[in-house]
Parts: structure tokens; C-alpha cells; sequence
């Protein structure tokens, strides 16, 4: 409405804006072009001459093209702020002191990249209350820890010192810092780039790495599945997760990796590349040639703490995966206060005999990248690989389930070899027997062994300490981690228990992650009103505050209303000479409403076993009647967890 | 006691003007042709518009900030760099000079945009009274007058009854300095087109060193520099964003509410101003006597040579 008049007054319409807007705007001084000095000079014909081109007045627009001065004076404002972009003068603020704006080195922010609608959705996922967070931050607990900035710190610092170690040679943290800003530039090539989910289906050797810190650099999350995934159970992580791209083996023995998830596609509309490692598969991307090629390309800023880190799926010993978003702040505080607390030093040597694809084996690379220690790698587990790697490699500390243990004691692999390297062995992943625990503790008596509790919900929850009393590892898991509460409550009530009685474990701090992804029916029973993540496992606080591990409330077998925990029942079946593994799970009855099953593989040599021969084994360990299993299955093989825990949810009743 | 208009000498009369405007502080001093102004300036911004019985036209130019001020981040130099208050103050304060000391009738020109107009129209055009005053010369630089010992000035205008004898144009343009010749020749830019954020400067050199072409994308300036306008349009982003988050981002956001105060309380004076172009332009920044320090070195130096 300039000078006061409306439209309807003056007669203006969006056609006559439409039709006229342009050259109004172009005759007025919007764009001013001078020819020479003709003003200075008051060269009279070149002034008159350039005057339209120098930007006219209204009312000369207005005697020009036969519109009102009225009219033209509406349309050019108009114009003006229709054509006018806000924001821009955000373009300076990185401007003076020498700083100089370049058009060719500067993108426009709407044409800056942005999260995409699945990054969005996992950032939104990732929401603390308020007041935990900021004790998080004012104990220190969360800082700015980011995988790629230990990495810069490390290269800068000692780029001679080894990161990645193999029985085949070694790789520099310089060496490594270049291989991942190779390939993080090669992702972000094909539109891998911040908040974006990429899968990784490897076994531990470099490539993972590299790739695991190339996607960490863009701040893109990471997804691992495990190596023994097929089809079914990557078609469901892929899906949930919404990935973008997958690293694989081309293939592996049987295993044709590459061609499933390029079939899976269609299943996976997000799924966008296939990155395989090995012989060249037609559609999808090498990864050896991603790491070695250089990419000219500028790379986008690194995550931060907060950002999401880990999208990582539950071991699924219970029931379908579920999504545990967790972020820099969870996972590497964890790593960077637990580091001390297990004297972990720039010059030692980790090992993993669990794969990265769980959190555990992840959690001592973790450990690794906190002080710059070197990685020594195991490919796949195997008893005597293991220890072979142990007495050549040397590493200093072992991250192991009581599993890998128990199988190289079982052959006798421990009085074999020289282990003398080793200053820590960690436990974790499954229960571990006190009996393997000082088994070990006397084999290795220069060694110190370490209990630990975690979950892939929180890395390292609760674990034992280096000057803890003699025996404290054998009977505990040990005292929780700096930046964790730990407590027993009664499940029922929700009532904290003593020490000595038995309930749920329940932990909240600051690496517990914030709730399951897309999964509000998990998260409604996942944590209590407090904040307390209920872990679903059974627990025993003793007057020191040592927890231990006694099983998880989805076993516990209620037989009429008298409930029990099967866990002691298993481990006195494990004492039968005829049986390998033995694993006790509810079978439905219509009278008592549960019944004890007890699924057993039997020990090399062993063919058979009856159910009446594990109850008399039973009753002779003084076992009360009620817990005796009432049916035996026995099985080839027990379906296992990555770190060797046996799936419960997968054992079926047969003709239940 | 006010002389009359007959017994007043011009010349005498421009020098009492000039020096009252040099030791308010003005590097430069002088009167345009009022025909020329007249004859260049579109109806209704001439300065007959404004005072009809003007008869002379003074413009006046004050330095910019230290040479330290070049040199701060840009969100800094936005608040601080320019000095056209204290070009308007001695303005002001001439108009009355001239008004009690000749018993004429002066006013200090409005240095503010047409009401009728909208916001990139000025009442007046200050820089064609400079221009034709003889105080500075259009640039590659958007037209950004400059001067070529007292470099990049602010300028005011007078409007006076009274007849004072006109200065000419300057004889030469300092725009462009040689190194920003060689620059075009080797880029095809001159630093001012180069470092433009929005580059809303283009144009042409020719083969004499002299500026052939200057083309100005005003809109494209207004966008980096008009922050007022940016006010209104922020405010037509919001009732256009969806409610929720979108809208309350658009009128909360950091860069929204620091319109709102520079708008308010924290603008300090005008607020279409980028520097870009200046800081980077040699004679804006070095110009022999472009600022007090400058001058006082160059002062001593002559009065060193003298002795």
C-alpha cells in the first residue's frame, strides 16, 4: 500500500505485477550499470544516454513503459522484498581479520546438506532428561570425546606408533589416519554424510576398522551384524535401521554376501550401496578401492559428542532385535573412564577374541582408541588361533567370553602356549563359573582377571577392579563403572533389595543409552519412572556393593507359583560327564502353568542321555525337587550369542 | 551579527564554510554545480525539491574508522564501521553556521530514504553532491565514492540560499589502483568484485588501466546489507512457516532475533552496511591522508621539509 493508497485504489493486480514486476524491476536502480566516468566528466550526452541503464526513478519508469507512478512505485517494492532473501548476511560472519569471502569456496546454506528424514528420526531418538544430562556434564562424564578426534589426537601425536597389528604386519595410527580420511572422503563421494546409517558385516580385521572410523569421521552411525547373519536377520536390521549402505565380504566360504544384499534391496528401499571387500561383484562399490583411491573432495565438519554414534541391535537372546541408538557421549565416556580404571596405557596391546559386531569386542577397541594402544586382531575365534595370537602377538590385555576360555582350557591350549604377555583378561559377554575364573587366575598368575557386566544398551556397566580382594572376580561382576548407578530392586514391587537377595538388576548414568529405537512398546517397560533401565537381568548386591550376575527374570521358571532361578540348575547339569552344555527354559503346563525343560549337547563321545540320569545327577547335588527338569531335548548344537551366550529364545519345545 | 546576502563575498564566504567544516572535523570540503545536480537527479529528488530557492549545494566527507578497524571480523565491523553521524552532525551544524553567520536560509540535507518511496530510495542523492563537489569519485565498487588521498569518507550535504562558486569533479578517479589493475588482468576481477559475498559487483577495466564498465546488482546488496528489510521479510517467513518448531524458528532464531536488536537497542547508527568491498579496496584502506594518524605523519613530514 505505498504512499498510503490500496491496490483497489490504484488499480494494481497480480497480473499487472505478473506482466510488468520484470522490467519494472530492471529498469530501477535493483540494477545499475555505468559505462566510464560520464558523471565526473559530466559528459552530458553519455549521462543522458546511460541514465535508463544507471536506474530509473519511478515516474520515469512510469512515463516509460505507461503505468502510474503509483503503480510502478507498488510493483518495484513489491518486487523488492518478493525477490528479497533473508539470511544472508550470516555469509560475513566468518569474514575479516583477513578472512575474505570466496564465491568458488563457498556453498549457500540452502544448498548445504542437511540430515536427511531417517537421521532426524534417530537424532530425535536420542532424548535424556534434562537433569541427568547436565550431571553427566558437570561430573565431567560427558565431554567432547569423538572416535575421530581421538584418531587426529593420536596421528598428530605419535603417527609412528602402531594402531592396527595382524600376524601379517602393522598399520600406524599416521598409516591408519590416512586410510580413513581416504575412504570417509570416497563415502561422502557416493552421498554418504552425516546422521546416515551404514552396516558393516565383517570379521575383526583392518578393513573394519577403517571403514568403522572412516563412517565415525563423517558422523554418519554405524549398524554391525554379526558375521553369522543371513538373509533374514540382515533383511531385518537393514530394514529397521533404515541403512544406507552395507560393507561386506564379497563372499565368504559359502557365503555370498554381496549378491544377498544386493537382492535385498528391493526389500530395503534405503538401502543404497553394497561396498564389498574381495573379487568385484557387478553393482556394487570395492571397498579396497575406496580406501586406496583419492578422492578430491572437501570433507564435511566432524560429529560431535552428542551426535549419534552406534545404532546397534540386542543380542536377541530373548526376542527380536530391537535398536539401541547410542551416542559419543555414552560410548566413549565409558571408554575414557573406564581406561585408568584398567591402567590401560599408550603402549599395551588389545585384544578381542569377540568380534566387533558386538558392542563388547567393540568396547576394547574403544578402550584402545582412549589411550592409543595398539589392536592386535583376531579374524574369527578358534581355541588354538587364540592363543597362537596370544603368544606371538603379545598383547597385553584380552577382552574374551568365558566361552573362548573354557573351549582353550577344555583341549588343553593354555598349558601350551606362553600367555605370559598378558597383564588383563577381561570376562564378559556371558556368566562365568567362579571354578574358570580361578582356573585362570592360577595358570596366569601374573595376570589379572577382570569380571565385567555390560549390555549392549550401556558398553560397560559393572566390572571388577585391578586391586580388588583376592576372589572378588571369582564370585562378582564387581562394583559399576565411573558414571553408573547400580541396584537390585524387587521386580514386582520395584522396591530396592538388600544386599544378599536376589532381584533385578537396574542401572542408569551417563553411557546408558537413551531408548529403543522406533520401539515404544519396549521403551514403556524398558525403564522405570526414575529413569532406571531395567536390565532383565538377576542380580545380588553383596555389603561391598559387588554385584553378581544370577540370571535374567524372562527364565525364571514359575512352577505352580514357586519360582526359580535355572541358572545353578544349569551349571550342576554342566557338571555331568555326558553333557557339553546344558541350557533350562519354561515349557507351558496346563496344571502348574510352567514346567522346567532342559535342553543339553552332549560331551565328545557321548550318544545319548536320559532325563532320569540328569535328576539322580540332580538330587545327588542336593537339588530340591521342585526344580528337577521334567523333559530333556537334546540338541546338535546350542544357538549362541557372538560372545558364546546361549540363545534361549531360539530353543524350541518340540510339539509345544 | 548576521551580514546581509549583498555584502557577502563568496569566496570569503566558502572559506569561512570550509574551515568551519574542516575543524568540525569534515577531510574534505565542497560545493556542487546545482545545475549539474538539477539536471542529473530525477524529479523529486533534486534539491529544488527540498529547498526551493536553494542556491548552492555543500557537501562535506569524514573519515572511516582506524586501520585497526579494517581488520575485525565482519559482524563487528557491521556495528562500528561506518561514520555518517559525524558527517551529519557537522552538517548540522554548518546549516546553522551558515544561517547565523551570512542571515541566509540553510538546511542540512535529510540523509534518509524517500517516504514515498520505500527503502532503497533516497530523498536525496548525497553521492552525485560529492561527486559533482568535487570530494570523491564512483568505483568499481558499486559507485561507492572514493577519494584519492582521503580514500573511502562519509559524506552529508547543505542546502544554502546562498551563492558560493561550485568546484568541479575531480580531475582524476583513483578507482581503479594499480594493484587492483593487475589483479583484473591476471583474474578478471578487481578485489572488490572478487570478495563481494554476494557478488553483486561486476565489470570491466580497459586497456588504459581506466573503468570501462560498472555493473551493480543493488538487490543482491540489499540482501547482505539492508538489515531493515530483512525485518519485515523474517516476519513474512513466519506467518508463512508451518506452526510449531518452523515457525518459532522463524522468528526466533539467532539470526532473526539479532535484526530485532539491532533494530531496537543495539544498532548505534544505520545499518546497511557490509565493508567487504572497502576493506579489501587499497584505496579505501590506504589512502595517503585517510586517517588522523595518517595525516598527522603527513603533516609533520611537510612541516619537516619546510624547515
Amino acid at each position: 500500500m505505498p504512499r498510503g493508497f490500496s491496490r483497489q485504489q490504484i488499480g494494481v493486480t497480480e497480473a499487472l505485477i505478473e506482466t510488468f514486476g520484470d522490467v519494472i524491476f530492471r529498469m530501477s536502480h535493483n540494477y545499475q550499470e555505468r559505462q566510464g566516468d560520464p558523471y565526473r566528466n559530466l559528459d552530458w550526452p553519455e549521462i543522458e544516454r546511460q541514465r535508463e541503464n544507471m536506474g530509473l526513478a519511478d515516474a520515469e519508469i512510469a512515463q516509460r513503459i505507461g503505468l502510474t507512478r503509483d503503480q510502478v512505485l507498488h510493483i518495484r517494492t513489491t518486487l523488492e522484498h518478493r525477490r528479497f532473501h533473508t539470511g544472508y548476511y550470516v555469509r560475513l560472519l566468518d569474514l575479516g581479520g583477513g578472512k575474505r569471502f570466496r564465491a568458488e569456496r563457498f556453498t549457500p546454506h540452502d544448498e548445504r546438506p542437511q540430515f536427511s528424514v531417517e537421521a532426524l528420526e534417530l537424532r530425535a531418538a536420542m532424548r535424556y532428561p534434562s537433569d541427568l544430562a547436565t550431571k553427566y556434564i558437570q561430573n565431567g562424564w560427558w565431554s567432547d570425546d569423538t572416535l575421530h578426534g581421538w584418531l587426529d589426537k593420536h596421528a598428530a601425536e605419535r603417527p609412528d606408533s602402531p594402531a592396527i597389528q595382524t600376524l601379517e604386519g602393522q598399520l600406524s595410527y599416521g598409516g591408519l589416519h590416512e586410510k580413513v580420511a581416504h575412504l570417509a572422503r570416497a563415502f561422502y563421494e557416493i552421498g554418504i554424510g552425516p546422521g546416515d546409517v551404514v552396516a558393516i558385516q565383517l570379521p575383526n580385521i583392518p578393513e573394519y576398522l577403517i571403514a568403522y572410523l572412516a563412517i565415525a569421521r563423517l558422523g554418519a552411525v554405524i549398524t554391525a551384524i554379526h558375521m553369522p547373519y543371513r538373509a533374514a536377520e540382515c533383511e531385518s536390521i537393514l530394514k529397521h535401521s533404515r541403512a544406507k549402505a552395507v560393507i561386506c565380504f564379497t563372499e565368504e566360504r559359502e557365503y555370498k554376501a554381496a549378491e544377498q544384499f544386493l537382492g535385498l534391496r528391493a526389500m530395503c528401499p534405503k538401502l543404497e550401496h553394497i561396498i564389498s571387500l574381495g573379487s568385484k561383484v557387478d553393482g556394487t562399490l570395492s571397498l579396497s578401492d575406496m580406501v586406496e583411491r583419492r578422492v578430491d573432495i572437501e570433507l564435511p565438519e566432524g560429529p560431535v559428542a552428542s551426535d549419534p554414534f552406534l545404532l546397534l541391535y540386542t543380542s536377541g537372546t530373548t526376542s527380536s532385535p530391537k535398536g539401541v541408538p547410542l551416542s559419543y557421549h555414552n560410548i566413549l565416556s565409558n571408554a575414557r573412564l573406564n581406561a585408568p580404571e584398567l591402567a590401560l596405557t599408550t603402549d599395551g596391546i588389545h585384544l578381542s577374541a569377540t568380534p566387533y559386531s558386538h558392542l563388547y569386542g567393540l568396547y576394547s577397541f574403544h578402550l584402545a582408541m582412549a589411550v592409543g594402544a595398539c589392536n592386535l586382531l583376531l579374524p574369527v575365534f578358534k581355541p588354538v588361533d587364540l592363543v597362537t595370537l596370544i603368544e606371538n602377538g603379545r598383547p597385553s590385555a584380552v577382552w574374551t567370553a568365558p566361552a573362548h576360555i573354557a573351549a582353550c582350557m577344555q583341549v588343553g591350549l593354555l598349558d601350551k602356549h606362553d600367555l605370559s604377555s598378558l597383564k588383563l583378561v577381561i570376562f564378559s559377554g556371558s556368566a562365568c563359573s567362579p571354578e574358570l575364573v580361578r582356573t585362570l587366575e592360577e595358570k596366569l598368575a601374573e595376570t589379572v582377571v577382570v569380571q565385567q557386566w555390560g549390555m549392549t544398551e550401556l558398553q560397560s556397566g559393572i566390572y571388577t577392579r585391578l586391586d580388588d580382594p583376592p576372589g572378588t572376580a571369582a564370585r562378582t561382576t564387581g562394583r559399576p563403572s565411573p558414571g553408573t548407578e547400580a541396584r537390585v530392586v524387587d521386580p514386582e514391587s520395584g522396591e530396592e533389595l538388600e544386599a544378599g537377595e536376589e532381584g533385578e538388576l537396574q542401572v542408569r548414568g551417563c553411557h546408558l543409552f537413551p531408548g529403543y529405537l522406533r520401539n515404544e512398546e519396549a521403551n514403556a517397560t524398558a525403564f522405570t519412572a526414575d529413569g532406571w533401565f531395567r536390565t532383565g537381568d538377576l542380580a545380588r548386591r553383596d555389603k561391598d556393593h559387588n554385584f553378581a550376575i544370577t540370571g535374567r527374570i524372562t527364565e525364571i521358571i514359575n512352577r505352580g507359583g514357586l519360582k526359580y532361578n535355572p541358572r545353578v540348575v544349569e551349571e550342576l547339569l554342566d557338571s555331568h560327564p555326558k553333557i557339553l552344555q546344558s541350557a533350562i527354559v519354561p515349557m507351558p503346563d496346563t496344571v502348574l502353568g510352567e514346567k522346567a525343560c532342559a535342553f543339553v549337547t552332549l560331551a565328545p563321545g557321548v550318544s545319548s542321555i536320559r532325563l532320569e540320569e540328569l535328576c539322580e545327577h540332580l538330587l545327588q547335588l542336593q537339588i530340591a525337587k521342585n526344580k528337577l527338569p521334567e523333559r530333556l531335548v537334546v540338541v546338535d548344537e546350542m544357538p549362541l550369542t557372538p560372545t558364546r551366550k546361549v540363545i534361549k529364545g531360539k530353543l524350541k519345545i518340540p510339539g509345544a | 551579527m548576521p551580514e546581509s546576502p549583498q555584502e557577502i563575498d563568496p569566496l570569503e564566504a566558502k572559506q569561512s564554510i570550509v574551515e568551519y567544516c574542516k575543524r568540525k572535523g569534515a577531510l574534505a570540503v565542497g560545493v556542487a554545480n546545482l545545475q549539474a545536480v538539477e539536471r542529473i537527479c530525477p524529479p523529486g529528488h533534486r534539491p529544488t525539491d527540498i529547498m526551493p530557492r536553494v542556491r548552492s549545494v555543500i557537501s562535506l566527507g569524514v573519515g572511516g574508522q582506524t586501520q585497526g578497524a579494517w581488520s575485525v571480523p565482519a559482524k563487528a565491523m557491521g556495528y562500528f564501521g561506518s561514520t555518517e553521524n559525524h558527517a551529519y552532525r557537522i552538517a548540522y551544524g554548518l546549516a546553522f553556521f551558515i544561517e547565523n553567520h551570512f542571515g541566509v536560509r540553510s538546511v542540512y540535507c535529510p540523509p534518509d530514504m524517500d517516504p514515498e518511496s520505500g527503502p532503497r530510495v533516497p530523498l536525496q542523492s548525497l553521492k552525485v553532491h560529492a561527486e559533482l563537489a568535487g570530494i570523491g569519485a564512483r568505483s568499481l565498487a558499486g559507485d561507492i565514492l572514493l577519494h584519492p588521498d582521503y580514500g573511502y569518507m562519509y559524506f552529508a550535504s547543505v542546502f544554502t540560499e546562498l551563492d558560493l562558486p561550485h568546484d568541479e569533479p575531480l580531475a582524476s578517479n583513483p578507482c581503479p589502483a594499480p594493484s587492483c589493475v593487475e589483479l583484473y588482468r591476471k583474474v578478471g576481477q578487481t578485489p572488490c568484485m572478487k570478495f563481494c559475498p554476494v557478488q553483486c559487483l561486476n565489470g570491466e577495466i580497459d586497456e588504459n588501466g581506466k573503468q570501462k564498465i560498472m555493473r551493480y546488482d543493488m538487490a543482491a546488496c540489499a540482501e547482505m546489507t539492508q538489515q531493515y528489510e530483512a525485518v519485515p521479510a523474517a516476519i513474512m517467513e513466519a506467518l508463512e512457516a508451518p506452526a510449531g518448531p518452523d515457525r518459532e524458528d522463524a522468528i526466533f532464531d539467532p539470526d532473526r532475533k539479532i535484526l530485532w536488536y539491532k533494530m531496537s537497542v543495539g544498532s548505534g547508527g544505520l545499518l546497511g552496511q557490509c565493508f567487504e568491498c572497502m576493506r579489501v579496496c587499497p584505496i579505501a584502506t590506504n589512502a595517503p591522508l585517510a586517517d588522523p594518524v595518517l595525516r598527522h605523519r603527513a603533516a609533520t613530514r611537510d612541516t619537516q621539509g619546510g624547515k
